[in-house]
């Protein structure tokens, strides 16, 4: 359904909503820094970035999240699960590469066999507004990255851009219990127009020069290789890049005490953190940051395809943006293409 | 789970020997595991930890544990008394390959305190439901003196029977000692088992599979029947926190029991 | 050109073999960055460069190339840094070969992207300006109005004790003489501090970039990662995050170059200079000492001199 909200009923659309729905936007913290938080108004949300500093997996997988509360009587515990979502949720202002990245995460938590709840609870509770991107960042590379900067799935909901207004589509279910709601009106024929121009122009700018495509293949090649013994130099193994990944799920649990109370929490964690893997013997299978990057780039561009079928990378270009030292992903894929691949495999065989 | 009984295992007191019972008649009952597999064992307010299933499966009712006293949640597995509550989290892991046992040889060898889910191994193995359906057994055990052997009182029992080849060793004896002395890959190449139809599980201390390995080589193994059993720091056991990954296969899940033809194709992560 | 000549030095020291390897400034792939570069071989001396982007303190490598022989760029701050880590014995006397570059004051690049509307696309330097151009938009900024807090006040932009000084060292006048939110900070209650250093720590999200940027973190295990005892939790707690930025701030009391690093490498622009300048000042004033700057001179915190004040002893 081709719908549209003109801006001006843009606060009042969500304030309608959140009666029933916990509303998470993206919020200005300072100037150029924004996070995706729970709101209490709509009038908070701040679309001057193209994506928040902290990505949308925030929403569904918090950096900190109490996992159960327990409390001693005796030599006996009590646990109290908390896993719970009391409210629906909305999230809105989401980009493509985003909402893609949380079904990446949801391939690895939703399983056959074990499924994490926690996040599981919040994804089913929660309804995905989706955000087209009119103007890519020149660090985006979501088209080579199996994305695109208008796309649709993983969507409930998509709003696209037109200036005075936002242009509305309804996707799925969740999205069509929307289709009678009275802030929104029919798009017009010059709307659809604008749609299209705008897509085209945001392709064009995002291009497909990154050479992901078969990446875990030449990766393969690629194990021992001294590529590796000088991609990782310059890394001072920060972290920032796997916090703001909205890909990177890797996390740590521990227990929080307090007398005979507690809570078990989860926390993001990183695999650059020498901490990681180090074992309480003392020894640590990646210990040094060479291991640690190769660890990295072989579970986003290798082991992860390996099993799913897709990078771990949906190209939103936040590690480029806010590497300390400007380590640049790109640069480490270009040195994987297959013109360059040579000169590693060559020693290799 | 509850702790029915705690012994202390060696003389250097780093290693206890847990016996937890269930809780509820309908856990006891709905656990089945096999040898190799582990369980998260959990101390509230300080945290959880992987442990290898040292009993096995036909020894019903309750399961046993060493614990090696390292770290924050070992220490306090070490103090707890009978009749504390321990959570658990399990079987997870693959456990080792007993259907590919069927019919052949086992050669078992353990190094130190890895020899926790290798008993569990041994004691299923032996049981009368399935001694048959394997050929022989034989097993080199060795610790570095003899008061850091486990399960004293199991090998005891085990020296005692014709349908295993059992040899206890240590690196150094003392006076009572009246067992074999030798370093297990020495012992190995002594006993020299034929590798023909026998496959062989390792576990231990990574500098005596070091040794072991090409022992095993020569007597011409190959990579597809030696197992072992690996170790890495782990937290949700259930391949979802990414920890424990070696390539694309994690300990947890799709370990910790590994062929070496898995292991060569995979990165040194461990 | 002090661009050329670093190249220079560089193609020297390599094919001597003087040094194992050099860490110098690399061109970046976006506009207004440097990266760090390390280069072992003479046929690479050319990709390095010198430009006001070349932001990182270079020393933070040394700690895991205790066993190379490295040539190392540095700026003014840098080579503070690097004289606070000889104090504190992290490395062999003729382990590092130091090119000094007196420095031009860096500029902050973030600074710059928020005055314009718009993503840069290309920059460049121009005499005292920077040309930055974007899809609709041309326009010269006066490189002065965007340097880094920590550049204007620097007093010591000339690198002490290097190997070779590449150029002439420059005047050592700060373009302002005190941290301009040291000089707010010192003006509010209490209660308005708390609620600033508040406000700041609240974004924090525990990635600790800011020890890792900082070449005077190199404890093997930080006090955050204690396990036994532990001190802080890691799960976002707003005290336990002004635990963390306190606790970092007193460490640093001494040792501290003001290079800035710390709030540069922060993705959350978190303000953090103000508070090690405000302890450096503290420590001039109460002990006469200035971190960095003369290799022999104790650290206050570690010895006692029977001057020091003592009235708070009760």
């Amino acid at each position: 359904m081709k719908l549209k909200l003109d801006k001006k009923d843009f606060e009042n659309f969500f304030q309608s909503l959140m009666d029933e729905y916990d509303l998470y936007a993206p919020v200005q913290l300072a100037e150029g820094v924004s996070v995706f938080k729970k709101i209490d108004h709509p009038g908070e949300v701040n679309l001057t970035q193209l994506h928040p500093q902290k990505p949308a997996k925030d929403v569904f997988f918090p950096q900190s999240e109490v996992m159960f509360r327990y409390e001693k009587v005796g030599k006996q515990n009590q646990m109290h699960s908390t896993e719970e979502v009391k409210r629906e949720r909305i999230l809105f202002g989401a980009r493509p590469c985003d909402i893609e990245a949380i079904s990446i995460i949801e391939k690895v938590f939703v399983g056959e066999e074990y499924t994490d709840i926690y996040f599981l609870e919040k994804r089913k509770k929660t309804t995905i507004i989706g955000l087209g991107c009119n103007h890519p960042l020149s660090t985006c590379f979501c088209s080579s990255a199996g994305g695109d900067p208008f796309l649709r799935a993983g969507s409930d909901l998509f709003f696209i851009d037109l200036g005075e207004a936002y242009f509305v589509e309804l996707l799925t279910e969740k999205g069509m219990a929307f289709r009678k709601n009275k802030f929104f009106k029919e798009a017009d024929p010059k709307d659809l127009t604008l749609v299209k121009e705008l897509e085209e122009k945001a392709f064009e700018k995002v291009g497909f020069s990154i050479p992901v495509d078969g990446i875990e293949k030449r990766l393969d090649l690629m194990g021992e290789s001294s590529f590796w013994d000088r991609v990782h130099e310059k890394c001072i193994g920060c972290r920032i890049c796997t916090y703001l990944c909205p890909t990177c799920h890797c996390f740590d649990m521990v227990d929080e005490a307090s007398n005979d109370k507690g809570k078990r929490v989860r926390n993001w964690d990183s695999c650059l953190s020498p901490l990681y893997s180090l074992e309480t013997s003392g020894h640590n299978p990646r210990p040094t940051t060479r291991e640690r990057t190769r660890q990295r780039l072989m579970h986003k561009f290798n082991y992860f395809p390996k099993i799913f079928d897709r990078v771990a990378c949906v190209g939103c270009g936040r590690c480029i943006l806010y590497c300390p030292v400007h380590f640049d992903i790109r640069e480490a894929i270009n040195r994987t293409s297959p013109k360059r691949l040579k000169r590693f495999v060559g020693e290799r065989l | 789970m509850v702790v029915k009984k705690a012994s202390i295992e060696t003389t250097d007191r780093m290693l206890r020997t847990l016996e937890l019972s269930f809780l509820n008649e309908e856990d006891a009952k709905a656990f089945h595991f096999i040898p190799g597999q582990f369980c998260e064992l959990s101390i509230f307010g300080k945290g959880e930890a992987p442990f290898g299933i040292a009993s096995s499966p036909t020894e019903n009712g309750s399961l046993k544990f060493t614990i090696n006293k390292a770290g924050v949640v070992t220490t306090a597995l070490h103090h707890i008394e009978e009749g504390t509550e321990v959570g658990i989290r399990g079987p997870l892991g693959n456990g080792y390959p007993i259907d590919l046992f069927k019919g052949k040889n086992v050669l078992v060898i353990g190094g130190g305190f890895a020899f926790t889910t290798l008993r569990s191994l041994i004691a299923y193995l032996l049981h009368p439901e399935n001694r048959s359906k394997v050929n022989e057994i034989t097993v080199i055990y060795g610790a570095r003196m003899p008061g850091l052997l486990l399960y004293k009182e199991e090998l005891t029992q085990w020296e005692k029977r014709s349908d295993l080849k059992l040899m206890v060793t240590v690196d150094w004896g003392d006076k009572d000692w009246k067992g074999k002395v030798g370093l297990v890959p020495n012992v190995l190449e002594e006993v020299a088992p034929s590798s023909e139809n026998t496959y062989a599980v390792i576990c231990g201390p990574p500098i005596m599979i070091k040794f072991t390995f090409p022992k095993l080589m020569a007597l011409r193994f190959p990579d597809e029947r030696i197992y072992t059993s690996l170790e890495r720091r782990m937290k949700c056991g259930i391949g979802k926190c990414g920890r424990c990954n070696i390539g694309h296969l994690y300990v947890c899940k799709n370990g910790p029991v590994f062929n070496y033809a898995q292991l060569k194709k995979l990165p040194k992560d461990y | 050109m002090v661009q050329q000549k670093i190249r220079e030095k560089a193609r020297e020291l390599l094919t001597k073999k003087a040094v194992d390897l050099i860490i110098g400034f690399g061109e970046g792939t976006l506009p207004l960055r440097a990266t760090p570069l390390f280069i072992r071989s003479p046929e690479e001396v050319d990709r390095l460069i010198w430009n006001s982007f070349c932001e990182n303190n270079l020393a933070t490598y040394l700690h895991k190339l205790s066993q190379f022989k490295v040539g190392l760029v540095v700026k003014g701050c840098d080579s503070r840094s690097i004289i606070a880590l000889s104090l504190e014995k992290r490395f062999k006397p003729d382990q590092l070969f130091l090119i000094g570059v007196p420095c031009q004051r860096m500029v902050d690049r973030r600074r710059v992207k928020k005055a314009v509307k718009g993503e840069i696309l290309r920059a460049h330097e121009q005499g005292d300006q920077i040309m930055v151009e974007g899809e609709d938009f041309k326009t010269a900024l006066k490189r002065d109005d965007f340097l880094y807090p920590s550049c204007r006040m620097c007093t010591h932009r000339t690198p002490i004790q290097a190997n070779v000084l590449i150029g002439d060292p420059v005047e050592e006048s700060p373009l302002i003489e005190t941290h301009p939110e040291v000089k707010d900070f010192e003006k509010k209650s209490p209660e308005e501090r708390w609620k600033y250093f508040e406000k700041e720590s609240s974004r924090c999200i525990q990635c600790y970039a800011c020890r890792e940027a900082c070449p005077m973190c190199y404890c093997v295990e930080c006090f955050v990662d204690s396990y036994n005892p532990k001190w802080i939790e890691k799960g976002l707690s707003p005290s336990d995050l002004e635990f963390y930025h306190i606790v970092r701030a007193y460490h640093q009391t001494g040792r501290c170059s003001g290079c800035g690093a710390c709030e540069r490498a922060c993705p959350m622009e978190i303000r953090l200079t103000y508070l090690t300048q405000k302890l450096n000042r503290d420590a001039k004033e109460l002990f006469g000492f200035e971190a960095g700057i003369d290799a022999d001179a104790p650290p206050p915190l570690s010895t006692y001199e029977i001057e020091d004040r003592q009235e708070f002893i009760k």
